[in-house]
């Protein structure tokens, strides 16, 4: 095992090992100068084979397959499938609300865990991971690499920031999104607790610009589930007015209201195709990623729907 | 408002409970730091803030509850008239109180007073429920509970109701509402009604004393009280009195008795008829022949003795004649001791002057009959031959002008007086004072009725004596002289007297014209009796032994002296006492009443004698007095108190009067009775008001809360339904 994997605490051997068996499919297909595992949408300018389809006229006659033409006296033209390397940008928030807990792991830790494994899985498949960490501004930038060091990076990022309140997500995805040269693969990491037109705004200026974007939506279950019992006072991370109440009586309320606030999250990252999961950081990380990465294979359009052409 | 357990208004301290618990349950706020505070919204905190409010309302509720509960339990009851209500309690405490005076068996043709006034209480127990307490009290002298505090059972109720009867005795208004008060505050019930059934005699409720009226009014806070008139006719007649009048007690001889009947109703009755009786034969019968309303009238009854010994006389009208409804009134009972001798022992210290005048003087009267010397014995010695050893030979002591006596005669006569007997003393010019007023002294007792002083005159300017005061008392011993002509009775001069200084137990029976001063004294020592005349007995100071006087006042002394103590009649509840000289054989003395019941009363001890008493005398007529079954029985004459004949009563309007100022209600007929117990019995207790009022607290409470949590259970499970986690899991499956 190498130093930089030892000092990598958020990496738990175990589920790095459970992911082992699981590959990162991108939705899309990038633009990529290095050949990886990732299977271009532009055919034809590589050399792994995909397939024959018939000659048309306009075909090079380079790509003809000759051999094929010698058994069957037909034309068929070889079509190659590219393989690229991408580009996966980590957009990890970073505000005090993340630091939230109900139990011995806030949505922080659990988003660092995330993120580390993420990177960890991008870089096992020699792609290329960038890290963001914001809060109420970008506070630190880290531009793709394919190096392991980089899991290096998001942890002494991390340990050196100071959770601010966040005012505006669009606002931090706006500037990121100024920082991506090429269209990417973006992972939001983040608790969204915001205006839900901003956090729309914010991703749907990704999607603008064509990157893919997937949001884990981390939330503590005290916060899906509210079960709070008896009299509290809740003191808001982001200096909110403190509340006092009798708990089980305002649960309802609550339930409705955050009810509402996912459903239009979830209809708008639906609409801007945005693939939105909630990760629920009582779970095991295996458990989510695992989860995470089956729910992708399995839909519509493959691993790589949505992407733009 | 009053509380009936008020202990258990301590009980409103756990009110604090549901406060401590609400203060506690905020003491208990939990901190937590909260990312998600955008869903705690305007909305969120406006519901936080009702939430507020009606745990507020809750506590209130619980605590207006418990308080209810706990003043309910407590069982409020209000004396006051207003604020009633239809939720009050329908069960009462009734304590029903019945005149048993005998006013009360005066009646008409339909039925007497009481059994109207049974009626009236029947009427009042069919409006008790079964198994409220129940207390019944028979009104008399003193006032008999028949019933007290026991649940109500109608067939029980009836069955004591018609055990009771009207005694022959005065009813006791001022002890009424002591006794009432005593019976309420017994009773533990939430209401509590006092039920007066009286025939409100104008005797009793015209005049009510205030320390009663104010008893009745203090009653009448604590509880309800109705005063239900029973009335009828104001006519009645009855023998007020019968007395002797003159004439000894004595086998041979004719006493002349005076019978006093009194019209105590609004309408003249004519033909009275009096009958006099002697040992149940009629001897005698006068008629009356008109008795004006509100008047007395007297007839004569000569009663000849044939035998000696206790004899009982009775004078009494006959309700043939007169129609009169009520008869425990209608006869007097006395009782004579008729002797064959009586020993007279006159003690002479004048040279025999005086001791000839006083055997004149009791000879004289018994000359009328047939043999002088059978009807007294009649013994005289000298001052200087006065005996030493006690009098126990003879009835009566005359002491005339004996100018002294030693202390060892004076303590046997003393003694003498005290077993019974007489003793008469007459002043005179031999008398030395210092020496008597030493000898009779007895550390505190004293032989003689006053303390003697100096001879004064009592001779007018011209020297002409003074006469007897004409206002006479009534006293055994003046009546002979009551009826004397005022001419005659002038006759009598006083010249001298000594001075006296009366004592404490002395009564003054006749005193000089004018001044007032005292010429004759009595004073009971023990079971005998001393009269001390402050003139003498010889024609020096007076003139009164040449006149009727002497000899009609000496007989009456004697026989009044030698009367016994059953010759005075009793009055119906007085105590009857049977004394002993010496040590009785048996341990109980015998009394039998008039209903010819036998009474057996032990023989106690007290002050050297031995005495055996009955405490109280319950009917009319004749007791007899046994010092053991065997032993023959002295009669004792027992009347009714004729206060009580006076049965008219007062109407509604009157009694309201008279009542005024207090609670008391006063119900006349069935209607107003029912009406007014039906409208005091609805508003007193307010238990079940309460109860009521904090179980509804309780309910609306509870479904309050209910209705609280069971909306925030049904939306916290559709909630729950919609929780993004099991969408998520919705999704991956």
């Amino acid at each position: 095992m190498s130093d930089h994997q030892a000092q990598a605490s958020y990496l738990d051997p175990e589920v790095l090992q459970k992911l082992g068996s699981l590959e990162l499919i991108a939705r899309e297909v990038v633009e990529g100068l290095r050949v990886g595992s990732h299977r271009s949408q532009l055919r034809g300018f590589s050399t792994e084979f995909a397939h024959h389809r018939q000659y048309a006229p306009g075909d090079a006659l380079r790509n003809l397959d000759w051999r094929v033409y010698g058994r069957t006296d037909r034309y068929y033209t070889k079509l190659y499938e590219a393989e690229t390397n991408f580009d996966c940008y980590l957009l990890m928030d970073a505000s005090a609300s993340m630091n939230y807990t109900s139990g011995k792991v806030s949505k922080l830790e659990y988003a660092k865990f995330l993120a580390a494994s993420l990177a960890y899985l991008v870089l096992k498949q020699r792609d290329s991971v960038g890290l963001s960490i914001f809060d109420s501004e970008v506070r630190a930038y880290q531009p793709p690499r394919s190096s392991m060091s980089v899991i290096l990076q998001i942890e002494k990022l991390l340990r050196e920031l100071k959770p601010v309140p966040r005012t505006s997500l669009a606002k931090q995805l706006h500037d990121v999104a100024l920082m991506m040269k090429r269209r990417s693969f973006v992972v939001v990491i983040s608790d969204l607790l915001s205006d839900v037109d901003d956090i729309l705004a914010g991703l749907e200026h990704l999607r603008f610009d064509g990157h893919n974007v997937v949001v884990l939506h981390t939330l503590d279950p005290y916060e899906m589930e509210f079960p709070f019992q008896g009299a509290w006072c809740f003191e808001g991370l982001e200096s909110e007015e403190p509340l006092t109440t009798q708990a089980e009586r305002i649960r309802e309320d609550y339930l409705a209201s955050f009810n509402d606030y996912v459903e239009a999250i979830r209809n708008g990252c639906l609409a801007s195709q945005v693939d939105y999961t909630i990760v629920d950081t009582s779970r095991a990380l295996d458990d989510v990623l695992r989860e995470f990465f089956h729910k992708r294979q399995e839909m519509p359009g493959g691993p790589s729907a949505g992407a733009r052409g | 408002m009053t509380f009936l357990n008020p202990l258990i208004l301590l009980g409103v301290l756990g009110i604090s409970l549901p406060i401590l618990a609400h203060l506690i349950n905020r003491q208990q706020i939990r901190r937590t730091d909260w990312a998600a505070m955008q869903f705690l919204n305007r909305s969120v905190r406006v519901r936080s803030r009702q939430i507020r409010l009606r745990d507020i309302l809750l506590l209130l509720l619980r605590c207006l509850a418990l308080l209810l509960l706990v003043f309910a339990l407590a069982r409020p009851a209000s004396v006051q008239e207003e604020g009633r209500s239809l939720l009050g309690e329908q069960r009462a405490g009734v304590i029903i109180a019945v005149d048993g005076s005998f006013s009360m068996a005066h009646g008409d043709e339909k039925a007497t007073r009481f059994e109207r006034a049974i009626e009236k209480v029947k009427l009042i127990g069919g409006q008790v429920t079964r198994g409220a307490p129940v207390s019944l009290v028979l009104l008399g002298g003193e006032h008999r509970v028949v019933l007290r505090n026991v649940a109500y059972d109608a067939d029980r109720f009836a069955e004591v109701l018609a055990e009771l009867k009207p005694g022959p005795e005065v009813m006791d208004v001022n002890g009424i509402p002591q006794s009432l008060e005593s019976l309420v505050q017994d009773m533990d019930a939430p209401q509590k009604e006092v039920y007066l059934v009286t025939d409100t005699q104008t005797r009793d409720w015209g005049d009510v004393s205030v320390p009663t009226f104010d008893a009745i009014r203090s009653l009448s806070e604590i509880a309800a009280v109705f005063l239900i008139p029973v009335t009828g006719s104001d006519d009645n007649l009855a023998v007020t009195g019968l007395d002797l009048v003159s004439g000894t007690l004595r086998n041979g001889a004719v006493a002349r008795y005076r019978a006093t009947i009194h019209n105590f109703g609004k309408n003249p009755a004519a033909d009275v008829e009096v009958r006099c009786r002697v040992e149940g034969v009629q001897i005698d019968s006068k008629r009356i022949a008109v008795i004006p309303p509100g008047t007395s009238q007297t007839v004569s009854l000569f009663v000849p003795f044939y035998n000696a010994g206790p004899t009982r006389i009775t004078a009494e009208i006959t309700p043939e004649t007169t129609g009169d409804k009520l008869a425990v009134d209608n006869v007097r009972h006395v009782v004579a001791v008729v002797r064959d001798t009586v020993a007279v022992l006159c003690i002479d210290g004048s040279g025999g002057a005086v001791s000839q005048l006083a055997m004149a003087g009791l000879l004289a009267r018994a000359g009328d009959v047939s043999d002088e010397d059978e009807g007294y014995q009649v013994d005289t010695v000298q001052w200087p031959s006065m005996p030493q050893k006690p009098f126990d030979a003879y009835d009566v002591v005359i002491l005339a002008d004996v100018p002294e006596i030693t202390q060892q005669q004076s303590k046997a006569l003393l003694d003498f007086v005290r077993q019974g007997n007489g003793l008469v003393w007459f002043a005179g010019e031999n008398v030395k004072v210092p020496q008597w007023n030493q000898v009779s002294d007895h550390g505190g007792r004293a032989l003689l009725p006053a303390k003697l002083g100096s001879v004064v005159d009592a001779s007018d300017d011209l020297g002409v004596g003074k006469p007897l005061a004409a206002t006479l008392p009534d006293h055994a011993i003046c009546r002979p002289l009551r009826s004397l002509p005022e001419d005659l009775l002038n006759e009598t001069r006083f010249l001298k007297r000594i001075q006296v200084e009366l004592g404490n137990t002395s009564v003054p029976v006749l005193s000089l014209a004018g001044t007032n001063a005292p010429l004759l004294l009595e004073q009971s020592l023990g079971r005998g009796h001393v009269c001390m005349f402050t003139t003498s007995a010889d024609t020096v100071w007076n003139n009164m032994a040449l006149t009727p006087v002497f000899p009609m006042l000496l007989q009456q002394i004697v026989t009044y002296m030698v009367g016994r103590e059953f010759e005075q009649p009793r009055i119906v509840g007085d105590s009857l006492s049977l004394f002993y000289v010496d040590q009785p054989d048996a341990s109980d003395a015998v009394f039998d009443t008039p209903s010819k019941k036998t009474l057996t009363v032990p023989v106690s001890e007290h002050r050297n004698q031995y005495l055996a008493m009955l405490e109280k005398s319950e009917e009319s007529g004749f007791y007899t007095a046994r010092v053991s079954v065997q032993a023959p029985g002295m009669p004792v004459a027992v009347n009714v108190d004729t206060r009580e004949s006076d049965v008219a009563c007062m109407d509604q309007e009157e009694l309201r009067e008279s009542l005024q100022g207090t609670a008391v209600t006063v119900s006349v007929d069935e209607a107003d009775l029912m009406a007014d117990i039906n409208v005091v019995r609805t508003g007193r207790s307010y238990w079940r008001l309460f109860m009521i009022l904090a179980l509804c607290l309780l309910v609306a409470e509870s479904l309050f809360a209910d209705r609280l949590q069971g909306r925030k259970q049904s939306k916290s499970q559709s909630s729950k339904d919609a929780t993004p986690s099991m969408t998520l899991n919705q999704e991956s499956a």
